[in-house]
């Protein structure tokens, strides 16, 4: 469940709207019970969706979160870059 | 509606609401509340969340990073949960749509958080179910707190439903509240089942899953005769359940109406019927039942669930109070069985290779004097208080014997010593449940005053079969002539050295097994209380003349399936309710 | 405990001279008492005692094993004196055989763990066949001492 905590921890960071979907599911990307029960669900392709001041901003950390780190443990270097 | 296969473990059928109880005995039933009580239920979540993050922040702060951070970061994960609006708002929605309390409505909304990890194939992510239970008992630590309710003060009847129980949670039920058990584990041979026997309430236990999909305040049916549990029955089921619970409920009174009659035999031989314990408000129930005595009583429960070992008053304590209530009625206490599949608190964490065939019962005592010398003397002092007798478990040889009883012996020596009263003349029997004990019982029988037959594990021993085991349980039958002829010379040796035998297995409780045993010469059966009113109908209803040409027979058969054949029908006839 | 603990080995007796269980128990305690384990002049209240005791009960353990033993103030601590006759004794033992190997313990009275300690050592050795076999098969104090010393070096070995 870290790499869903660090998700959360992130998006919560930005004033936007995050939604993340799998193929069937919508939910709330700044809600660690919606991401945790998403991720348990499957392990396929994830869409985040951002809407409102710092949306695109958003997006690109939390993509590059995702598909860079493969949610793995974070050193303290990559902490930080995604702290940006 | 939902039927769940489960293992039978104590008879019966009820048909009762569901109290879901944890390990932590929180019970959360389903109650409903008023529209205008929304509100302040809805406040109530908020104050439980805020609390538990409280604690929870305070905890993970003062939790340093030794072991790498690893719980600092469950309980930064669990405080995330905590601070979750759309949990809370998930919550919410069940109050005020449901209208149900926030203790309820926390529980159900984190339960199926928790399946729904539970049901992902990654072991990874289906253990974290864990961590919701974990959060889900934080936070109904807040909102019962004090007001925490156990099942001890119960007001309406239910059906206990928990993943676990423990024996001494289970001797704790008020039997007029609580109808049923249903656990998704254990098994018919686990301490809470033999427990929720002799409090004659139905159990079905290993039913896997059920806690995911029961509900505090569902309808359950708990059929202990067929190991079946229905969630939820529809009208036609639970009036077929009706009708049946009510047949067994009728025979039960018609077995009641015989309690105060001897179990004597039609020609006039009187059998002693007695009754099997674990814990001393059990001995009230035996004698309700019609019982003349206890004729096994388990002490190890005395160990069990709990973080130190007893002290030699908690023994004294325990036994005193069961003579007291029987006054001059016979009281076998049996020396600890531990060992096995029970270990003590000093030995818990010792496995060996194969228990059943190890350091277990009067081997184990042997190897623990200290121990076993605090357990003599508590029974010593208490033989004061009524016709105590002392028995020793799992006896292999005539050494074993010996030592038992000369520790004995030295323990009364300390006692003169000390000037403490006991019964100088206290009965001293043993066990006879290994196949090697059986074929030396006529050596034995010279230093013992009374043989007890325990069936279950002469059963296993001499078959090599654990009964637990799903793969050669079919072989385990009490009914195999190879346990019949040493059960038959064990009574034959005994009567040659006219001490006393009984038979304290299950076969003692089991209807078609009745008949062989007085067939055999078996004048003493001890059993679990519930089933003594059943067994003494079917005595009151043989003479000895009929039994012994059962016995002849059966006596001469070779095989299992032709004697349990052959019995069952031989008893159906004279008690055609009880199949 | 180990035996090296409380037998001993100045009162190990490879052949018992008397052949009756009264004559062996005061053999035994005389020997405990030569190798001064007993409070002076207390010798022979032991002798009593132990035979009072055995009175009462037995204690043949059957296989051709004795285990006489008193608690008395006359020790400090348990105290063992071990006894092999090749003609064997009765000890009024359960299965009815006659005795080969006699261990005698005096206890102290203020420390009754030690005896229990003492008991739970002898009670595992004895429920081996091997040990019981080499115990009657040693002719010698000094085979005895020998055989007691090794199951302690090594209980695993003939456990």
């Amino acid at each position: 469940m870290r790499p869903a905590m660090q998700f959360v921890d992130i998006a919560n960071q930005f004033d936007c709207d995050i939604t993340v979907s799998n193929d069937e599911n919508n939910v709330d990307g700044k809600s660690i019970m919606q991401i945790s029960m998403l991720a348990a669900a499957c392990g396929t392709r994830l869409k985040i969706k951002a809407q409102g001041r710092d949306a695109e901003k958003a997006v690109k950390v939390l993509k590059e979160l995702v598909e860079e780190k493969h949610f793995d443990e974070p050193t303290p270097s990559e902490q930080k870059n995604a702290r940006i | 509606m939902e039927i769940k296969k489960g293992i039978a473990v104590s008879p019966g059928i009820s048909i009762a609401k569901s109290l879901i109880i944890d390990s932590e005995d929180y019970r959360i039933p389903r109650r409903s509340i008023e529209p205008a009580q929304r509100m302040a239920e809805i406040q109530r979540v908020r104050t439980a969340f805020q609390d538990a993050a409280r604690q929870l922040g305070q905890l993970e702060s003062a939790q340093e990073r030794t072991d790498g951070g690893k719980i600092k970061d469950i309980f930064a994960v669990h405080l995330r949960f905590l601070r979750d609006k759309s949990l809370r708002s998930k919550i919410r929605g069940v109050i005020t749509t449901d209208l149900v309390t926030a203790e309820y409505a926390v529980s159900t909304v984190l339960r199926e958080i928790a399946s729904h990890f539970t049901n992902a194939k990654d072991p990874y992510i289906s253990e974290r179910a864990a961590d919701i239970y974990d959060i889900e008992r934080r936070l109904l630590k807040q909102l019962l707190g004090r007001r925490r309710e156990d099942v001890e003060h119960l007001s309406q009847e239910v059906t206990i439903v928990a993943r676990e129980l423990s024996p001494t949670q289970t001797a704790g039920f008020d039997k007029k509240y609580v109808k049923g058990i249903a656990t998704d584990a254990g098994g018919r041979t686990s301490h809470t089942a033999i427990v929720a026997r002799s409090l004659g309430i139905p159990a079905v236990m290993a039913l896997e899953d059920l806690t995911e999909i029961v509900r505090g305040g569902d309808t359950i049916i708990v059929d202990g005769n067929r190991g079946i549990v229905i969630v939820n029955p529809d009208e036609e089921t639970i009036r077929q359940c009706e009708r049946y619970g009510r047949e067994l409920t009728e025979l039960e009174h018609k077995l009641d109406a015989i309690k105060e009659k001897p179990a004597e035999t039609r020609d006039g031989v009187k059998i002693t019927l007695l009754g099997n314990i674990e814990f001393p408000s059990e001995a009230e129930i035996v004698l309700q039942k019609g019982g003349e005595g206890i004729g096994l009583y388990r002490t190890e429960f005395l160990y069990l669930n709990r973080p130190t070992e007893p002290t030699e008053q908690e023994h004294y304590e325990a036994y005193a109070k069961t003579a007291q209530v029987l006054m001059q009625r016979p009281l076998v206490i049996r020396t600890v069985d531990l060992g096995a599949d029970k270990y003590t608190q000093s030995k818990r964490f010792a496995p060996e290779p194969n228990p059943f065939l190890g350091l277990r019962s009067i081997r184990f005592s042997l190897q623990n004097l200290t121990m076993f010398k605090t357990q003599l003397r508590a029974i010593l002092r208490a033989s004061v208080l009524g016709r105590v007798k002392v028995m020793f478990p799992l006896i292999t040889n005539l050494q074993e014997m010996m030592q038992a009883k000369m520790i004995l012996r030295d323990v009364m020596d300390d006692l003169d010593e000390e000037s403490i009263a006991y019964n100088r003349d206290i009965e001293v029997g043993i066990m006879i449940e290994t196949p090697s004990a059986a074929l030396m019982a006529s050596a034995l029988a010279r230093g013992a005053d009374f043989f007890s037959i325990g069936t279950n594990d002469l059963t296993q021993y001499t078959l090599a079969v654990d009964r637990g085991n799903e793969l050669v349980s079919t072989l385990y039958s009490a009914a195999d002539p190879a346990v019949l002829y040493l059960i038959k010379a064990v009574i034959q040796d005994a009567h040659k050295a006219q001490i006393d035998v009984a038979v304290c297995g299950e076969m003692a409780s089991e209807p078609e097994h009745i008949m062989l045993l007085l067939g055999m010469g078996v004048r003493t059966l001890s059993l679990t209380s519930p089933m003594i009113p059943e067994i003494k109908q079917i005595i009151r209803s043989v003479t000895i003349e009929d039994c012994n040409n059962v016995a002849r027979k059966v006596l001469g058969m070779s095989s299992e399936r032709q004697v349990s054949n052959y019995l069952r029908d031989a008893t159906r006839k004279i008690l055609p309710e009880a199949f | 405990m180990k035996f090296a603990d409380f037998v001993c080995f100045e009162a190990i007796i490879p052949e018992l001279k008397t052949t009756d269980r009264d004559g062996v128990i005061a053999e035994l305690v005389w020997a405990l008492d030569k190798a001064k384990r007993l409070k002076r002049g207390s010798r022979d209240e032991i002798v009593n005692a132990v035979i009072k005791r055995e009175n009462e009960a037995s204690t043949g353990m059957g296989k051709g094993v004795a285990l006489p033993h008193v608690k008395h103030s006359a020790v400090k601590d348990v105290v063992a004196a071990v006894g092999k006759s090749s003609v064997g004794i009765d000890f009024s033992a359960l299965d009815k055989q006659p005795v080969y190997s006699v261990i005698l313990l005096v206890s102290p009275v203020d420390n009754p763990d030690r005896h229990l300690q003492a008991m739970e050592s002898i009670f595992r050795q004895l429920q081996q066949e091997k040990f019981r076999k080499f115990l009657r098969q040693a002719s010698t104090a000094a085979q005895i001492e020998d055989l007691l010393k090794e199951v302690d070096e090594n209980p695993s070995l003939w456990i």
